[in-house]
């Protein structure tokens, strides 16, 4: 009874194979197209792994004497066998102490007892990519290159991505109306400076890199590599979501998203995904498309959705996997993404989320790791993962396309992903470097301080009476996640938790374009008393000063900018002193508070071939400011302090003197004063390896015993 | 059609390829947990990049290796649960097939062996073959007593569908031999036993069980077939045909194999 309850076609197998086996036919030894392919794959899988195998062990000896002749003694002077360095983007040192003394953090709270625990002095300014820059390259930004997310075009005053640079293919062809390009994207790294990782990979110590920001496009060095922030999607930008949606509206989204029209088809309503534009008519603004349709269920509590030929059922607040799509263009032309569609609502109108489009990491058409099967790797293995930059779509829940719950639920998911691949990278890594970096610390304090600070101007919807706990639990997760890896490793590994930056609360913004203007230094054009974004209603001939980004502030140079009006040299530095006598210690009226409480020469604090990128002056915003969403974006508006009503309510790009990051480690360590410069020239001297002359930072003294 | 080098024969095959290739990757569709078998064949893949990625570390390339092996298993696994399904009604199918292109008629001249395998040994001395007009015997009856055959030397004078007796004591047993050309349906052996067995090797009616004759058998020439410059028996062409067009058909369906 119970072999028939767990094998209720036990009968029907058996007879199937007595045919098969005891009356065979020399036919019968194929079974059909589908036995082929199983057979020949199977053999076919294993064949190919025995001659990597075979290929494997004879050639160790002979790139181990290569190495050698090259005089490279991986691990001969290096007093430890592994680092291991996990990343916690913005994880914040005040708040990691108030959690460790609530008790809730007990594997940091061990790190900091047995080993080391310090606030890690972060770049100027401090964010996130300048500080990942110069973690990974131990030189200070005027030697890497990257001040800001955005740089500024000089030529009209316009803003690109700081990061890397992508352009069309060099040449095409004309065919008709269609211009067929001929080779692929050009991409260009703008980061200068070397990874630590390329000067270990040179001395033969295998290196895994997860996901630490400004490593796209990816470099070759002797390791594998995946990309992390600013990698694009693939319409090029930073993260471009989509709202379907039978609601017609005409505003737009601030940035970040756009809305897509639903059609309703009888029972049926049809929409798209807007993907890249069209390769074949470059310029033209025709982007490509993939369709998709929405059937409602009776029940109007579920839909099924089908994409790309491909068709999943999603429940209202429930999010799809991530679903491959392909931008077909024609003549053999496509891109390949990934997207996650998230049913908002199907009565009395239809909503639907599609997150930006991804590269698809199984098929990338942009290199998003090294070697380029890496990503490849990664996705077979784990299936199809986020690979945008900034995965995290805060944007959506600042326009209030996502709750509170639905932008958690996708954080946590990247974040387990990046937790897979981050064991993965473990056990692929037993000698060497395994550096992973987690943003989810980064994103969700950004949007989630507000229920930490019930005194924040976005904090009136925070349901506060059911004592939401989400920063409390995400310090506590990833506390988990370091006990885990703490088991994973012996006394020879090295483990160092590193932040790049802390948090404060923003509660206010100042538009330092507004102050600018009403103090002179920028003029708008005749009748105007604001600007548009990009300093539209600008009149640069009578402008001395700007802002864009977030804390940097620019001189309109002669010579430099288009239309620089202030000469190089003395007067120059003379507006300089002006201007950080009249910023540094700018009082907020509403509050009586310091909205800004430093104001650094660039001059002074850098110093390398790059600085002349670098913007002029850094301001440093107090805790509970930042420069103002309308600032970021070129925009002059009137009043120069307001309220942060959006869900963005936790902030670092202020006054670096106020945000350090941390240093756990498993090892003590001499020195009081550490900074993110360090962590570099740090690890080179724990491999054994000699310090590259050009690098700021100082080696650390680290004991030789690590904590049990 | 033939200087291009295609004949009937290898016209039908191609047909029933295509036809079985797209029939046989629709019901293992089906009939298969494609979910599993995808992520079961993105594993191997994912090993193999290992071995690539990881080549100079030895423990690494091990621990892929071992992993290849237990994921090729798994996929295996997979890949032949349903394939069970889907044999049966192939199996059944090949098996008609096979009657009209596994082999060809007796050509007139030549010389072919009709055997017969009998119940005891007096049977055995007692068995003779009847033949009818247009067939004959061109040596005397070889007895092979371990075996309990015995083999008659038989020739065509003309084309047709003759039908043997085998004649021991008061019985006769018939069986039908084909010959000339074309593509009729061929039974090699008329025999007794259950149903399923007469299924899969005979297209004759059973012999009674009573009979003290077990099976009738002549061996027909096994039918080659011309394509793209290559001689190929059936089932060969049908192997590499039908794979070919169910890699086709899985491609454009979206069908995990």
């Amino acid at each position: 009874m119970k072999l028939r309850e767990r094998f209720p076609h036990l009968v029907l197998w058996l007879a199937i194979l007595g045919i098969v086996v005891f009356c065979p036919l020399p036919s019968h030894a194929y079974a059909g197209p589908g036995a082929g392919f199983a057979v020949l794959s199977s053999f076919w899988t294993l064949f190919v792994a025995l001659l990597y195998s075979v290929y494997a062990f004879f050639v160790w000896p002979f790139r181990q004497l290569l190495r050698l002749l090259k005089k490279r003694k991986a691990y001969g002077n290096a007093q430890i066998k592994r680092a291991v360095i996990l990343g916690f983007d913005g994880m914040d040192p005040e708040l990691t102490e108030r959690f460790i003394a609530e008790g809730r953090l007990p594997n940091l709270a061990k790190l900091r007892e047995q080993g080391s625990f310090r606030k890690l002095r972060t770049t100027y300014p401090a964010i996130s990519p300048v500080a990942w820059s110069t973690f990974m390259t131990g030189v200070n930004p005027g030697k890497h290159n990257i001040y800001d997310f955005l740089a500024r075009d000089l030529s009209n005053y316009l803003p690109y991505l700081s990061s890397a640079e992508i352009k069309g293919p060099k040449r095409s062809v004309k065919i008709g109306k269609y211009t067929v390009p001929l080779g692929g994207a050009r991409i260009k790294g703008m980061r200068k400076g070397t990874p630590f990782w390329h000067w270990l990979g040179e001395a033969g110590i295998f290196c895994s890199v997860i996901r630490v920001p400004v490593t796209f496009p990816p470099e070759k060095f002797a390791g594998v590599l995946l990309s992390g922030m600013c990698v694009p999607d693939l319409k090029g930008s930073q993260g471009t979501f989509c709202l379907c949606t039978t609601r017609a509206s005409g505003d737009k989204f601030r940035e970040g998203g756009i809305r897509v029209p639903v059609e309703r088809d009888g029972s049926i309503f049809r929409s798209y995904v807007p993907g890249p534009e069209d390769p074949l008519k470059p310029g033209s603004g025709d982007e490509l498309r993939v369709d998709f349709e929405i059937r409602p269920d009776k029940t109007g509590t579920q839909a099924r959705i089908i994409a790309d030929s491909q068709g999943f059922t999603l429940k209202i607040g429930e999010y799809s996997e991530w679903i491959p799509v392909k931008f077909k263009a024609g003549m053999g032309f496509g891109a390949h993404g990934i997207c996650r569609f998230y049913l908002k609502e199907l009565s009395p109108e239809v909503e639907v989320y599609v997150t930006p489009v991804n590269i698809d990491p199984g098929r990338p058409d942009l290199p998003i790791s090294h070697p380029v099967t890496y990503s490849i790797y990664l996705a077979k293995l784990f299936g199809p993962y986020a690979t945008l930059g900034l995965a995290e779509d805060t944007w959506a829940l600042n326009e209030h396309v996502l709750d509170d719950d639905a932008f958690l639920a996708q954080c946590y998911a990247n974040h387990d992903d990046r937790e897979r691949m981050l064991f993965d990278a473990l056990e692929k890594t037993q000698q060497g470097l395994c550096a992973c970096v987690f943003d989810t610390t980064d994103r969700v304090q950004h949007m989630f301080w507000r229920y930490l600070d019930e005194d924040h101007p976005a904090a009136r919807d925070v349901p506060h009476d059911q004592h939401p706990q989400v920063i409390q639990d995400l310090y506590s997760r990833m506390d988990v996640l370091i006990g885990r890896v703490m088991k994973q490793i012996d006394d020879r590994t090295l483990l160092m938790i590193v932040s790049d930056h802390g948090f404060k609360s923003f509660a206010r913004c100042v538009n330092l374009n507004a102050w600018l203007h009403q103090n002179g230094y920028l003029a708008l054009k005749v009748g105007k008393t604001e600007s548009g974004d990009w300093f539209e209603d600008v009149d640069w001939s009578r402008t001395r000063a700007y802002t864009m980004g977030l804390n940097g502030l620019y001189l309109n140079v002669k010579g430099r900018e288009r239309e620089g009006i202030i000469a190089n040299g003395a007067d120059t530095d003379a507006l300089k002193d002006e201007l950080r006598r009249k910023l540094d210690g700018l009082v907020d009226p509403a509050s009586g508070r310091v909205g800004i409480t430093g104001v650094f020469d660039c001059d002074a604090v850098y110093a390398g071939p790059y600085v002349d990128n670098a913007p002029d002056l850094l301001v440093g915003y107090g805790d509970g400011f930042r420069a103002s969403w309308d600032s970021v974006m070129g925009k002059v508006t009137s009043e120069i302090f307001e309220d942060n009503l959006k869900a963005w309510s936790g902030d670092h790009c202020i006054d670096p003197r106020l945000v350090p990051g941390v240093l756990f480690c498993n090892r003590k360590i001499a020195e009081e004063k550490l900074a993110i410069v360090d962590v570099a020239p740090t690890v080179l001297k724990l491999f054994g390896l000699p310090l590259p002359g050009h690098l700021d930072g100082k080696p650390w003294t680290v004991a030789s015993e690590a904590i049990s | 059609m033939a200087s291009l080098g295609f004949n009937l024969p290898a016209l039908i095959v191609v047909g029933i390829s295509v036809v079985i290739g797209l029939l046989m990757v629709v019901m293992f569709r089906y009939t298969s947990d494609q979910k599993a078998i995808h992520i079961a064949k993105d594993h191997l893949k994912a090993h193999l990049l290992a071995l690539r990625l990881f080549q100079d570390q030895i423990p690494v390339v091990i621990r892929s290796y071992g992993r290849i092996l237990l994921a090729t298993g798994r996929y295996l696994r997979l890949a032949f649960m349903p394939l069970l399904f889907v044999s049966v009604p192939l199996i059944l199918l090949l098996a008609q097939i096979d009657r009209y292109m596994g082999s060809t008629p007796f050509e007139t001249g030549l010389p072919f062996l009709v055997s017969a395998r009998v119940t005891g040994a007096k049977a055995l001395g007692d068995a003779t073959l009847e033949l009818p007009a247009g067939l004959a015997s061109t040596a005397p009856a070889v007895h092979v007593p371990a075996e309990n055959e015995v083999v008659w030397r038989v020739v065509a004078e003309r084309e047709g569908s003759f039908v043997v007796n085998v004649l021991t004591s008061a019985q006769a047993s018939a069986k039908q031999v084909v010959v000339g050309s074309g593509m009729p349906r061929l039974s090699a052996v008329r025999l007794r036993g259950p149903w399923w067995r007469r299924l899969l090797y005979s297209a004759e009616p059973a012999l009674p069980e009573s009979n003290l004759v077990q099976t009738i058998e002549v061996q027909y020439p096994a039918r080659v077939i011309a394509f793209a410059g290559l001689e190929w028996n059936w089932i060969w062409l049908f192997f590499v045909l039908s794979l070919a067009a169910g890699f086709l058909f899985k491609s454009i369906l979206g069908i995990e194999i």
